[in-house]
């Protein structure tokens, strides 16, 4: 039942943006501009589970033989049409899941790639064969027009929806955590100037709303409102402002309206560079959104490495510390704060760290750093006595060694420091 | 909904009484948040039972077990709950104090307001009063729209997310561990109805938190991702500034008992309370809430126990947490408290033969007895006999902390020999004992009965000492069992019993390694 469910769901929407991409064909070359269906079949099988395939690809073949009956094809050429929809959507999803781990995250640039190069492109030139194939064996004219047509508008139909059905497939409503309100807040300005600034470049003939060359000069303006809508509001904001800004790019140039509208050197000219330019917006949002988001994955992995190894080493009462004896500098990590009564930060030179041993040992400690300057004791072992958060008395166990460069010359000492209270404190 | 009120007390059960026993000490009722459970409320259990409360707690309904059971179970089901234990066991204690956290604390609210509660103070933590924290999600404000929907209120899912209410990076890998293992300290998820009655609690409490009479502290961080200051602030102008007052923390979100600031939080909280802790002696200022006559009782049981050298016994004396302070630089100097009290008095009675004598008369100031006393030690063959003082404080019959002074500090320090450092690489008996109590809950096999017993045995000697109260009846066999094992542990020494733990659980581990 619930796989029923999902073929109608399928077929319904299938059939919905099958009527949008009708809406927003070019009129004057009588061509389809974009194809935005075998996005959604592409987008839900990369979303959902091998279990729900079946499903998905019957609903694609049903609502892509639906809408070419719709269009006046006989029923068997109809059905050619909805099994090269589940071929070519299929055979795509799955060489993507070959290539890349399901479900995509949109957090590293191979996922983008394997979905552009292994899935969407791969989805379009299938499709594109098949249906001159078909043509070809139907007798149907111009056979060359149909491969580039199909090849073009299924490629930048997919790039519109398929990102936008997965990113959106993993929603899921938060009690708390996910985009701060203030960078909701940025984002949904980005996203006016975005969405606004393509509707007062496109709503219009550009001649009328601004004269001589500025308005083909000004449509990269919302590439910049883009840029910042997918740097805030990640792959879902960017997908969806995407779908809905080629929507008014398309419709408005399909009306003879905007910069493109106005530039036909050849017939179709003006539909090629509105495809060109949607395919520009969606690439780019998607392609800033996924390197931010691996920027985030990257300081999440750092963050995480060093929270187990500030764990580990403070489970242990361990400082660890680098020593550059050129200029003199420390670098302490650990929780010295806790252990010792003083900020790592603090401890910024040897001078700072030996003002924390006790007076009476303080030159010896001194003199034996000095030794490991001079290559004496290239696995070293102090033990001396240190002042604690509460001003008790501690031991610091300290084992240092030498970093040497590829010239044998010291370039760091670097040391792990054990800090063991007293037995009474124990 | 009342029938599923899972309710429990961390006090011994107790018949319900209008009128406490005079001895009986104070009570705390804490309430949980939403999808959570007493981890909530971190150690705040243990700290209010350690400085001498009994605490007692419910599950509220829908919670502690799936989150589905929470689809169903309205704001009145939750509030009917707090109020049914609240009348159970307000009248077990001479001072009743509440305190909640999160939702917890909205329940707590609305409790103190519809019990007119003045038997105690009220303690909200962390008041979700606005959810307009800054991790809050976008949609937010959207979710009203969303509640006639039918079915979507029990079928749709509000999932716990990253920072989970932890700002402390290594406390929020725990939790989220905790999580992906499945453990069942807090629902992953809430039904959206569940909201909307949280929403309906909310309403609630902004249209009566003017009628609260009682004391209230509100702590409340101002980094809370959930629910901004805002919150705090509105209840301290509804309650008003005469009654209520509010913490602010600077280093937590919400989960404000087990962040960075859970310190504070309890610093605070045992405050309100008027709980005396130990160390607080400097300040001379505790109520003891002791009469004269109970006071000069208590300092004449103490100086009987101390004696007769029974520096153990003092814990039978004493709130769990209390601190005995040793002066000088010495092995036995330093201020030894809970666990670690019970180290430094197995360590000064072997080969010491420790005893106060000499007594003098006691003077008193509010909870603190100052008493000239010698301190009469044995150590082969030399006798130390140091005059001085011991100052003794005390609170609702309890004694928090004990100091001696040493006339000649430097004497004590001959004769008990100076600090030895802990050997670099070693563990302290303590710290094995913990490792070892930690690592018998990860045998993959269950030990045989016999040596579950054993186990048992050695870890209540090492912890809590000598097998106190009655015999289990026959009919219950699992706790008579355990009883009896214990009591073949009667005067096994603190070390001994943490060593023979240790090495048993040792023993189990490597058993199953082979």
């Amino acid at each position: 039942m619930h796989q029923l469910v999902v073929a109608v769901v399928v077929a319904a929407v299938y059939l919905a943006l099958a009527a949008i991409s009708t809406v927003v064909a070019y009129a004057p070359a009588d061509a389809w501009t974009v194809w935005l269906s075998s996005g959604v079949v592409f987008g839900l099988l990369l979303s959902l589970p091998r279990a729900r395939w079946v499903a998905v690809l019957a609903g694609g073949f049903v609502g892509a033989t639906a809408f070419a009956t719709w269009l006046g094809s006989p029923p068997l050429e109809a059905i050619g049409y909805g099994a090269i929809e589940v071929i070519a959507s299929g055979g795509a999803a799955l060489a993507v899941s070959r290539l890349t781990t399901l479900p995509i995250l949109f957090e590293r640039p191979r996922e983008l790639v394997a979905l552009i190069l292994g899935g969407a492109l791969p989805l379009a030139v299938t499709g594109a064969v098949l249906a001159t194939a078909w043509h070809v064996a139907a007798s149907s004219p111009s056979p060359m027009a149909t491969f580039r047509v199909w090849v073009i508008s299924n490629f930048i139909g997919t790039l519109l929806v398929a990102p936008m059905v997965i990113a959106w497939s993993q929603f899921r409503l938060r009690r708390s955590g996910g985009m701060t309100m203030p960078a909701f807040a940025a984002g949904a300005v980005a996203c006016v100037l975005f969405l606004g600034s393509l509707w007062l470049l496109f709503d219009a003939p550009t001649s009328d709303r601004f004269g001589g060359s500025v308005g083909p000069t000004l449509t990269y303006a919302p590439m910049l409102f883009m840029a910042l809508l997918a740097l805030l509001w990640g792959t879902r904001g960017a997908t969806l402002a995407a779908f809905v800004g080629a929507l008014i790019v398309m419709v408005n140039t399909a009306q003879g309206e905007g910069p493109f509208a106005g530039v036909e050197g050849f017939l179709g000219e003006a539909e090629l560079e509105v495809e060109g330019y949607a395919l520009a917006i969606a690439l780019m949002g998607l392609l800033i959104a996924v390197l931010s988001a691996a920027q985030r994955v990257a300081a999440r992995t750092a963050r995480e490495w060093q929270t187990r190894f500030d764990a580990a080493i403070g489970a242990h009462r361990l400082l660890a510390y680098e020593w550059d004896p050129a200029t003199g500098r420390v670098v302490v990590t650990g929780d010295s704060l806790q252990l010792l009564g003083v900020a790592p930060a603090r401890l910024a030179t040897l001078a700072d760290w030996l003002a924390l041993v006790a007076g009476a040992d303080r030159d010896r400690v001194a003199t034996r750093f000095d030794e490991r300057v001079r290559g004496q004791g290239e696995a070293d072992t102090l033990t001396y006595p240190v002042a604690g958060a509460g001003g008790g008395a501690l031991v610091a166990t300290d084992e240092a060694r030498v970093i040497r460069d590829h010239d044998g010359a010291l370039h760091r000492i670097v040391g792990i420091v054990r800090i063991a209270p007293t037995v009474a404190q124990a | 909904m009342t029938g599923d009120v899972v309710a429990e007390s961390m006090a011994p059960p107790a018949a319900p009484a209008t009128e406490p026993a005079p001895a009986a000490p104070d009570g705390v009722f804490l309430i949980h948040g939403l999808g959570g459970t007493q981890y909530d409320l971190g150690s705040m259990h243990k700290r209010l039972k350690n400085a001498g409360f009994v605490t007692h707690s419910l599950t509220l309904p829908g919670h502690g077990t799936r989150p589905e059971d929470l689809a169903g179970v309205s704001a009145e089901d939750w509030i009917e709950a707090v109020v049914t234990k609240y009348r159970e066991v307000r009248g077990l204690h001479p001072r009743l104090h509440l305190m909640g956290m999160c939702m917890g604390s909205l329940l707590a609210a609305v409790l103190a307001q519809r019990e007119r509660h003045a038997q105690g103070n009220l303690v909200l933590l962390a008041p979700p009063v606005y959810i307009d924290g800054w991790a809050t999600p976008w949609y937010r404000g959207l979710r009203p729209l969303l509640y006639p929907v039918p079915g979507i209120g029990r079928t749709m899912k509000i999932e716990e997310e990253d920072p989970f209410g932890i700002k402390n990076e290594q406390l929020r890998a725990i939790v989220k561990a905790k999580f992906e293992r499945g453990e069942n300290f807090h629902y992953r998820w809430v039904p959206l109805e569940c909201i909307r009655q949280v929403d309906r609690l909310r309403a609630i409490l902004m249209k009566n938190a003017k009628h609260i009479g009682c004391q209230t502290l509100v702590i409340h961080a101002r980094e809370d991702e959930l629910t901004s200051l805002r919150s705090a602030n509105f209840l301290v102008e509804q309650i008003g500034g005469g009654r209520a007052r509010m913490v602010v923390l600077e280093d937590s979100y919400h989960m404000i008992c087990v962040d960075n600031d859970r310190e504070i939080v309890a610093k605070n909280v045992l405050e309100f309370f008027g709980a005396a802790m130990p160390g607080a002696t400097s300040a001379l200022a505790n109520e003891p809430k002791m009469t004269p006559d109970a006071l000069a009782a208590a300092v004449t049981a103490t100086t009987e126990k101390l004696a007769a050298g029974d520096f153990t016994g003092l814990r039978d004396l004493a709130i769990p947490d209390l601190a005995w302070v040793q002066p000088g630089i010495n092995r036995m100097s330093g201020a030894h408290s809970g666990k670690t009290f019970a180290s430094f008095a197995s360590r000064i009675t072997q080969g010491h033969a420790p005893r106060f004598a000499g007594f003098g008369t006691p003077v008193f100031n509010r909870g603190v007895a100052l008493v000239p006393a010698t301190l009469v030690a044995q150590r082969d063959g030399a006798t130390l006999q140091s005059q001085g003082a011991l100052l003794l404080a005390f609170h609702g019959g309890k004694l928090l902390e004990a100091r001696w002074f040493a006339d000649e500090v430097e004497r004590e320090d001959a004769f008990f020999g100076e600090p030895e450092a802990e050997a670099p690489g070693t563990v302290s008996l303590d710290a094995a004992f913990d490792a070892a109590a930690l690592a018998s809950k990860t045998l993959k096999k269950a030990p045989d009965n016999d040596t579950l017993l054993a186990l048992y045995s050695l870890f209540k000697q090492a912890s809590v000492g000598d097998v106190g109260g009655e015999r289990p009846g026959a009919l219950d066999m699992v706790n008579r069992a355990k009883h009896d094992a214990w009591s073949q542990r009667k005067a096994m020494g603190r070390d001994d019993a943490m060593k023979a733990y240790v090495d048993l659980v040792a023993q189990l581990k490597e058993g199953e390694g082979q």
